[in-house]
């Protein structure tokens, strides 16, 4: 064979290894997959493993309620393969930046929220029907935003397909497993009497799923805070309800929530947003722990009286 | 300095002008109240058939989380089911999972713990179809009996292709407002709504997207062949979904 010929060949034969192992070399570059609230990097860094990188969009001790939106985030957003979004009004400054950076038609987004069952906003003033976006402080609403993250990233990366989908099990019967403890935790507690109030709508969910009913909620709307006279009606229902219980945000505090449990003799308790602190894949289940731990010892304190 | 004499000459047609303005305003604010009222709450949600009813709107407490529950657990019963039968020896017969198969998965609103509890203790039972015959094609799963105040029943149904529905493996779920129902002899649809049942309808995070957003929903432009392909691809492995 001449030299030339015997080039040829080789060249060939490398050719067709490379385009024979197609989809590995196709995904040798990982995704990188941004999020918009810390939920979500747990969600996905529990789903893509090793085999994608997860990118927040904004500083880990930024706060996601009302956030201005600053360049760098323009930065990172470019950097992007596709984010992972709430996308039903937690994250509106997300889109903000979007239509910033001039991603809007080129930035692939995953609504994480898709498939997920919405509810109302529990106690809304006039019982008015507002959509709530806290899904993510829950665990039936949780588990199936990381169904839905998982089957949007095994489009964009099938060769992993599989994999994100025996990960998104794994992490949904973990999350499941918490609500196997808390139960364990309030056995035995009289649940009729317990009572809750909620300095905002951010735990509607989770107390939905669980059975317990929320009487009245603090804030008119996510971050508003009550007018007087809104307060003092406020204040007025807890005691005619005889509530017992109210949650206000461990991040957020508020001098209202110590108002009220001046005003009303109940017990206060604080649950985490999930949405502020350092991102990790353990942070959700970590602080769903945390906050399950935290209604078990309410509904525990309530049942003694 | 002099001063000024002031004097104010009223328009010949004073009345009449004041008039034709009280009128344009209030026609104007009619007008705009009609459009608020009926383009505002027709973008609000989705418009349901009378056999339907809305899981955000009409659900509450214990039937809107058991709903809820049921909602998640429609996509996951495809996996269960490739878990039970993976491994089948030859000649057994392929099945559906039941009541049991739910609570070792620990998944709600089957499994028997607290929240089981307060959301009002429905009774769930399974049916199984018959591998021939008239009552083949409908896996279905009851929930009633339920101890919530103004509880309802839930019917969840996994209906087949040969049995005349139009998507295969669809899963659907149905509420009834009575408190107590029986086991339904059929999943048809008719039937259903005939014995009380209405489909429950979600307005899930795709509809409020819209809603918020209508015509221009921030995405990536234009799907291309790879990625038809790919979605395809993992709708066969997550089942559709729909």
């Amino acid at each position: 064979m001449k030299p030339v010929t015997r080039l040829r060949a080789m060249l060939l034969a490398f050719t067709t290894l490379l385009l024979s192992l197609g989809s590995p070399f196709a995904h040798a570059a990982r995704l990188k997959v941004g999020i918009t609230l810390h939920p979500y990097y747990s969600f996905v860094a529990n789903i893509v493993g090793d085999r994608a990188e997860v990118v927040p969009l904004i500083d880990a001790d930024a706060n996601p309620h009302g956030y201005a939106p600053q360049p760098k985030d323009m930065i990172r957003m470019r950097s992007m393969d596709v984010l992972v979004v709430n996308g039903i009004g937690h994250d509106t400054w997300a889109f903000e930046i979007l239509d910033a950076a001039g991603m809007r038609q080129k930035l692939k987004l995953i609504y994480a929220n898709d498939g997920v069952s919405l509810i109302p906003v529990a106690g809304a003033p006039g019982g008015e029907k507002v959509v709530n976006p806290h899904t993510f402080i829950s665990t039936t609403a949780a588990i199936q935003q990381v169904y839905t993250i998982a089957r949007k990233l095994g489009e964009l990366d099938p060769a992993n397909a599989a994999y994100f989908r025996d990960n998104a099990r794994r992490y949904a019967l973990e999350i499941r497993k918490l609500r196997a403890s808390f139960d364990a935790k309030v056995a035995g507690a009289e649940l009729g009497k317990f009572r809750c109030a909620t300095m905002h709508s951010g735990y509607d969910y989770i107390l939905q799923e669980l059975g317990l009913q929320v009487t009245a909620v603090i804030e008119p709307r996510h971050g508003v805070e009550p007018t007087a006279r809104q307060l003092a009606e406020t204040i007025d229902r807890i005691k005619a309800a005889k509530v017992n219980v109210l949650f206000a945000e461990k991040y957020f505090a508020s001098k209202l929530s110590d108002t009220i449990r001046q005003a009303t003799g109940v017990r206060m308790y604080s649950i985490s947003h999930i949405s502020s602190g350092p991102y990790t894949p353990t942070k959700f289940v970590e602080e769903m722990r945390e906050n399950l731990d935290t209604l078990a010892q309410a509904i525990n304190d309530a049942s003694k009286g | 300095m002099t001063a000024t004499a002031i004097q104010q000459v009223r328009p010949a047609g004073a009345r009449y002008e004041a008039l034709v303005i009280g009128i344009a305003a209030i026609a104007v604010a009619g007008i705009l109240a009609l459009y608020v009222h009926e383009r505002g709450r027709e973008a609000d949600r989705a418009p349901l058939f009378e056999w339907q009813v809305s899981a955000f709107d009409t659900l509450t407490g214990a039937d809107q989380a058991i709903y809820n529950s049921l909602y998640t657990v429609k996509d996951e019963i495809p996996y269960l089911y490739d878990d039970i039968n993976l491994n089948n020896a030859p000649g057994v017969k392929f099945r559906w999972p039941n009541i049991k198969d739910f609570n070792d998965a620990l998944m709600a609103p089957f499994l028997r713990d607290r929240s089981w509890e307060q959301n009002g203790e429905l009774q769930w039972s399974f049916f199984q179809p018959l591998a021939e015959g008239e009552m083949q094609g409908s896996t279905m799963y009851l929930g009633t009996d339920g101890k919530a105040p103004n509880q309802g029943s839930f019917l969840l149904i996994i209906g087949h292709v040969h049995a005349g529905f139009t998507n295969s493996n669809s899963i659907v779920i149905w509420w009834n407002k009575k408190n107590h129902v029986t086991m339904p002899e059929s999943g048809f649809r008719d039937g259903l709504i005939l014995q009380g049942w209405r489909e429950v309808v979600p307005h899930n995070g795709a509809d409020e997207v819209k809603r918020i957003f209508g015509d221009d929903v921030p995405q990536q432009e234009e799907s291309t062949e790879d990625q038809d392909k790919a979605e395809q691809a993992v709708d066969d492995l997550f089942g559709s979904g729909k």
